[in-house]
């Protein structure tokens, strides 16, 4: 078990001793970053901080300097975004600085799914996601597609006004295992409903999970519409996400 | 106090609640859309015709007093009325849903690209609700309060230029953003204006600086001096409406100088009237999607009550309603204000006070 002083990045130091307040995650983060290479921790610093240019400089260097990509991915960027998302969760920062993070974290990325790509390398899970139809909002699942992204994920964006055709399309095409559904207005929360339906009479709902999420629904609702899960906000989702398609938190 | 006022119209019930004086009893008010699809069959007025049509806006808009039992009436249904004028893109949708900005598709990417057209408000969906205030002024005179709606800058910043580029902007260079809401506040001031030439007596200002998505630090910084400005301008009580976890920035709110808070279930009644101490109104808090579209008028009448009980001097739906609330749902407000009201009375005579 590391100590907060393994960590040798004073920014990520400081930021877990002033941010990270429960025990558990406390530790799991000391941990992490106290394995992580001193130039892994930079990039992770950077990301946290919203810089996207000192994120992609760096990231290009690591890869230049023989840095394999998967390394730059676990310990530089999906851990910087692991301390951004709970930051979020607790009120510390909001919309505006996670966009920012998750822009840092696209800009490193950038650089690394080439490589990913062509060596094979599997993502920690496939997804898709989508607004339902009739509903334009996209904050919401946007949010949630850069939290699942930043924790590992391929996320398959179908975008606002989904109809209920176009994810089954999408599952199919994919092989996904797990979809995910937004809605922002009261209008249009029953056409998760009725994209649920649309699996059943597909004959795929049995292949599929579903999550849903967004500021009207609820779990009640979640459950009425026979939705497998339901949540709060993008931390909960990437929550949801690992345990519905059985991976470790 | 309460029971000694003489007896009230619903529009002097309003006014004087949103002015923090004695009422006759506390105000049923709509500062957003009460319309539903029953509504809307009943007015034959269905949307899309009701977003853009005045005689279908005012006909929906009217039946939340005549059918309801509301003390006021709100024509605006939305909140891309303005920002249809200023050329944003619109999906319009059928009678069961809400229209939208295409937010996706932003007529704005700088700061330098706003461009407020001289004659904006002459645009027909803008014009639209001109028309429907004063429709509803001439048939209700002056028995109903009618409240008009002009959006924020900040909303406008978010239909304009799209929600994440107006907020990544708002961190990456706040001199621009400043700049952005200096420009686009002549649209929620002429807005407003226009409105209360129109026959308006109060204005919704949306303004979705919420919780769930900025800080309160980002509400004092960027909007607190503005909507002081707008409560300077406007020479009429303004209900701010924010939706989402608020309280945080409660206290900022209750300095503006503004009428009202308009505020949402994610706040308890008790803890927002403690957050503005007395310094501004507040309306609210019905729960929309668990409470009117999905429970029964028990649930609704409790809620009723428990704001009541806390002080909130206007009772509505905390936002717009889900269009397939059902009346039963809706007329219990109205029906609970009343009884909360009798029961209080009756109680204080068993007890030999008169209030």
């Amino acid at each position: 078990m590391a100590e907060l002083s393994d960590i040798q990045n004073d920014f990520i130091r400081q930021e877990i001793e002033e941010f990270i307040l429960k025990p558990e995650e406390r530790q799991r983060l000391i941990d992490l970053f106290a394995s992580a290479s001193l130039r892994m921790q930079a990039i992770a610093a950077a990301l946290i901080d919203g810089d996207n240019e000192t994120v992609s400089n760096l990231t290009r260097q690591a890869l230049a300097e023989g840095v394999g990509a998967l390394e730059v991915m676990d310990y530089g960027l999906i851990a910087g975004m692991a301390l951004v998302g709970i930051k979020f969760r607790e009120n510390f920062i909001f919309v505006p600085e996670v966009l920012s993070c998750a822009r840092a974290m696209k800009a490193g990325m950038a650089h690394l799914e080439p490589i990913l790509s062509a060596s094979g390398i599997e993502p920690v899970g496939k997804v898709i996601m989508g607004t339902v139809k009739g509903d334009l909002h996209d904050i919401g699942k946007n949010l949630c597609i850069m939290l699942l992204r930043g924790a590992g994920f391929e996320v398959i964006d179908l975008g606002v006004d989904t109809p209920p055709d176009k994810f089954i399309d999408a599952v199919e095409q994919h092989g996904a295992p797990l979809v995910g559904m937004s809605a922002l207005l009261t209008t249009t929360m029953p056409n998760m409903g009725k994209t649920i339906e649309a699996f059943i009479d597909a004959d795929l709902r049995d292949s599929v999970k579903i999550m849903v999420g967004g500021a009207p629904v609820t779990q009640d609702f979640a459950d009425d519409m026979g939705a497998d899960g339901y949540g709060k906000d993008a931390v909960a989702c990437v929550a949801l996400a690992k345990r519905l398609l059985g991976l470790s938190a | 106090m309460v029971e000694q006022i003489p007896s009230m119209t619903s529009r002097q019930r309003v006014l004087a609640a949103l002015r923090r004086q004695p009422v006759d009893r506390t105000p049923v008010c709509n500062p957003t859309s009460i319309a539903t699809v029953e509504l809307m069959d009943l007015a034959d007025a269905p949307f899309p015709d009701a977003n853009r049509q005045p005689e279908f806006m005012a006909r929906l808009a009217a039946t939340g007093y005549t059918e309801l039992g509301f003390d006021s009436i709100m024509p605006v249904f939305s909140i891309i009325q303005e920002s249809s004028a200023l050329g944003c893109k619109i999906q319009w949708e059928q009678k069961d849903n809400w229209p939208t900005v295409r937010m996706r598709e932003p007529i704005y990417l700088k700061p330098s690209d706003i461009h407020i057209p001289e004659d904006w408000i002459e645009h027909p969906d803008a014009q639209c609700v001109l028309k429907a205030i004063r429709i509803l002024r001439r048939e209700f005179g002056e028995e109903v309060a009618i409240i008009g709606k002009t959006m924020g800058p900040w909303s406008l910043g978010y239909h304009t230029f799209g929600v994440e580029n107006f907020l990544l902007m708002s961190l990456d260079s706040p001199s621009d953003t400043k700049y952005c809401l200096d420009q686009l506040k002549r649209v929620t001031i002429e807005f407003g204006l226009a409105q209360l030439e129109a026959g308006a007596d109060a204005l919704t200002l949306p303004d979705h600086a919420t919780g769930d998505l900025v800080s309160a630090e980002y509400y004092a910084r960027y909007l607190k001096d503005l909507h002081q400005e707008f409560a300077e301008t406007i020479p009429a009580p303004l209900i701010l409406h924010i939706c989402g976890r608020t309280v945080d920035r409660m206290p900022y709110i209750a300095e503006t100088g503004m009428a009202a808070f308009h505020f949402d279930s994610k706040n308890s009644p008790a803890e927002a009237m403690a957050a503005v101490n007395g310094k501004i109104a507040l309306v609210g808090n019905i729960n929309n999607p668990e409470t009117l579209f999905a429970k029964s008028p028990e649930d609704v009448r409790r809620e009723v009550y428990a704001n009541l009980e806390a002080g909130v001097q206007l009772i509505g739906p905390e936002c717009a309603i889900p269009l397939q609330t059902t009346i039963e749902n809706l007329k219990e407000i109205p029906k609970a204000v009343k009884d909360w009201h009798r029961e209080r009375t009756l109680r204080n005579s068993h007890h030999g006070r008169i209030e």
